[in-house]
């Protein structure tokens, strides 16, 4: 069995990569893309630990699968969103959005 | 019915308060027959709550009826709403509810055409019925609810001509100055509940009995009570707004001022005698001390007085103080008899008093006298409300004032006695002086004389009723006379402390007080028949003593100066610390930091999701690092 510490150093690892893009890139679908890796290492670390620590219950997997359906849905709101600003501001660059302070 | 229903009493005229405030005006005549019926009725209710207590009153080991309902309780702590009737409570009864009878209808008389009629028989009977409350409550809670209700009454008719600014000043003086005693009183009975645990009189009773408070604690505690007794009962210091609260109504004064709240101090010490008897002797002392003050210095203040009621409110004064005097010579008899006897004559004199204003509508003893011819009911039931007062034999009073003296001579020492007589002459001095210069010799304001005459029915019953009264009530002293009407003997083997007391003739104070209140009525008459040319000489003679008695021994002064100087100073101050460090630098202040550091902050907030999310991940890691640092 692959021991849990090659999981964990790769979701870690996934999850530093979507955070880097979400503090480094400008453009809204990069950091939409960048947040869907963060989703992606927690749902990785859910798994192996549910497999490593309880396998006869499905609890962690369970999550996992809700992680994945709820970033599909928020995927969807987001894509629109997006476009919603691309259409008012013809860019999708998150500085030039900054309306929304004092 | 009996003594379980008792609350019924005072729940009548509460339902007359309420009828006649809802709906009074569209009744006939404004409500006012609803009060007179409810108080007529719990006058019937008297009888038989003292049938059914004469009934059991022999029997051994009878200490009270009572019957009580589940008031507050919240987990064991429960404090029980309850009516108590005794001996004592079915004296006060009987005053209370028969002299609102009597000034009630009188009322109707007095206050015909006042534009707020209605509103003022409402307010009698909320008197009434805070009043009978008080009387009746067997938990000292209750009572002190009641003692409150009597208080705000007692406000409200002081002040029911309002539009005349002397009153609402006196009304508020009166409030506030009761208020002064009401707190010494609520200090008393927290005190004794925080001991015994119970409100309840007779278990804090049993309690005291059982040495459950500490000697000086149980001193402390009643001399509280007894502050309460001082405020509502007029006695030095705080007597100073009983003559002010004579700017109310006449039937006010007679009923409130005179026969019924006033004594509530007395019957509060008389009902909680038996702890004062457990208390270090320095309580009765106390007692004693303060109600013989009051009754000097009101007699005296009575001589120089101007205004008819103020002297009649002077000679109140100076009843309750007797009234104290007894209580302190530990004699619950003598007391309560003179409260029973001091009921009917005070309240003749005042509804008397009430009559010739009424008339005249002039109420300075300057610009009275030579009313006898013109009004010759009101003169006579005057005249034997005043020999009552003063003590002469056959009349009310005499029996009392002598019970008080014989008690007086007994329980205290030869110097308290003797002040006792003095004040005996004195009194019978300015109640001469009060009847002569109203009634007799010549008119020094003939106008108003020239249209005087006797009042309507409505006024003269009451004023006959309660002069035969003033006449011969005094003779329940007498165990002849006690059992023809069914008690057990005579008052003093009726209403007593521990043992009862058959009446004895004392021909030493008989002679010496008969004596005494003739003298003064004598020197009194030499000094102010016609033209009352030696009173005014002897004026000038001890101009200083004049004065001194003229502004009440400059006490109103004192208490004045005392309010400008030092209370409203400390206000002052108090409001300037409220003004500018609670409220200009706390409160404001506050607020204006919040203000301040949300303008400073609100600029780091950019628009710009990059900040945000670099915020929340750097903010994460530091929470992350430092939870690793604590845990390891």
């Amino acid at each position: 069995m692959i021991p849990i510490d090659n999981f964990l150093v790769l979701s870690s690892i996934l999850f530093a990569i979507g955070m880097y893009g979400v503090l480094a890139r400008r453009s809204a679908l990069l950091i939409l893309m960048s947040v869907e890796l963060m989703l992606q290492a927690v749902s990785i670390n859910f798994v192996a630990f549910a497999v490593y620590l309880s396998p006869e219950v499905f609890t962690g997997l369970v999550f996992a699968i809700f992680v994945i359906v709820i970033a599909a849905a928020e995927v969807g709101l987001a894509l629109a969103i997006v476009l919603r600003l691309y259409r008012n501001r013809q860019t999708a660059n998150v500085d030039e959005a900054d309306a929304l302070k004092w | 019915m009996g003594m379980e229903q008792a609350w019924l009493i005072p729940a009548l005229p509460a339902a007359a308060f309420v009828v006649i405030t809802l709906v009074g005006k569209y009744l006939p005549r404004k409500g006012d027959w609803v009060a007179i019926g409810a108080i007529a009725a719990s006058f019937v209710l008297f009888f038989f709550v003292l049938a059914d207590l004469l009934d059991v009153v022999d029997e051994p080991g009878f200490t009270g009826g009572e019957k009580s309902w589940e008031w507050v309780s919240f987990g064991d702590f429960e404090i029980r709403l309850g009516f108590f009737t005794d001996q004592i409570t079915i004296v006060m009864l009987a005053v209370v509810s028969f002299v609102a009878l009597m000034v009630q209808i009188y009322s109707v008389g007095y206050m015909r055409g006042d534009p707020r009629y209605g509103w003022y028989f409402a307010v009698m009977s909320l008197f009434v019925a805070a009043m009978l409350t008080l009387v009746l409550a067997d938990n000292l809670l209750l009572l002190y609810a009641a003692w409150e209700g009597v208080g705000f009454c007692s406000f409200l008719l002081i002040g029911f001509w309002w539009e005349k600014r002397a009153a609402a000043e006196a009304a508020k003086k009166a409030f506030i100055t009761t208020r002064i005693g009401d707190v010494g009183l609520l200090i008393g009975i927290l005190m004794l509940w925080r001991e015994a645990g119970t409100f309840d009189i007779s278990e804090i009773f049993e309690f005291a009995e059982a040495g459950g408070y500490g000697a000086t604690y149980l001193t402390v505690a009643v001399l509280f009570l007894f502050a309460g007794a001082v405020g509502k009962s007029g006695q030095f210091p705080l007597h100073v707004w009983l003559p002010d609260a004579m700017e109310g109504p006449t039937p006010v004064s007679a009923l409130i001022h005179a026969a019924t709240m006033v004594v509530a101090g007395v019957y509060l010490v008389a009902r909680m005698l038996p702890l004062f008897e457990l208390a270090d002797p320095i309580a009765l002392n106390v007692v004693t001390g303060l109600g013989l003050t009051t009754v000097l210095i009101s007699a005296t203040m009575g001589l120089a007085a101007t205004d008819i009621k103020r002297v009649i409110a002077y000679s109140t004064l100076n009843s309750l103080g007797l009234m104290m005097v007894a209580l302190g010579s530990h004699s619950v008899t003598a007391a309560m008899l003179y409260l029973f006897v001091h009921a009917f004559f005070k309240a003749l004199l005042f509804l008397g008093a009430g009559s010739v204003i009424h008339a005249t509508e002039k109420q300075e003893l300057d610009e009275l006298g030579g009313l006898a011819s013109r009004m010759p009911l009101t003169t006579v039931t005057f005249a034997v409300g005043t020999l009552a007062m003063i003590g002469i034999v056959p009349l009310a009073g005499f029996w009392a004032k002598d019970e008080i003296l014989h008690f007086t001579e007994v329980g205290q020492n030869a110097g308290v006695y003797g002040l006792m007589l003095l004040s005996v002459f004195i009194t019978s001095l300015f109640m001469t002086r009060l009847f002569i210069r109203t009634f007799l010799f010549k008119s020094r304001d003939p106008e108003s004389r020239k249209h005087a005459h006797d009042a309507e029915p409505a006024m003269t019953v009451p004023l006959l009723i309660l002069a035969v009264l003033a006449a011969i009530s005094g003779f329940v002293v007498f165990s002849g006379v006690g059992e023809a009407m069914g008690f057990p003997g005579g008052f003093g083997e009726f209403v007593f402390l521990e043992h009862a007391e058959e009446f004895e003739f004392n021909w030493d104070i008989v002679v010496l007080s008969t004596v005494l209140g003739a003298g003064g009525m004598m020197v009194g008459y030499v000094f102010w028949a016609n033209d009352a040319v030696p009173a005014t000489r002897m004026g000038e003679l001890f101009r200083p003593v004049y004065n001194v008695l003229y502004n009440r021994f400059y006490i109103d002064h004192v208490y004045q100066f005392v309010i400008d100087r030092v209370v409203l100073t400390g206000s002052s101050i108090v409001s300037w610390f409220d003004r500018n460090i609670v409220n200009d630098t706390g409160v404001d202040g506050s607020a204006a930091l919040a203000l301040l550091a949300g303008w400073q902050l609100k600029f780091t907030s950019t628009g710009k999701l990059p900040n945000y999310a670099l915020a929340i991940s750097s903010g994460v890691i530091i929470l992350a690092l430092v939870f690793l640092i604590v845990k390891a």
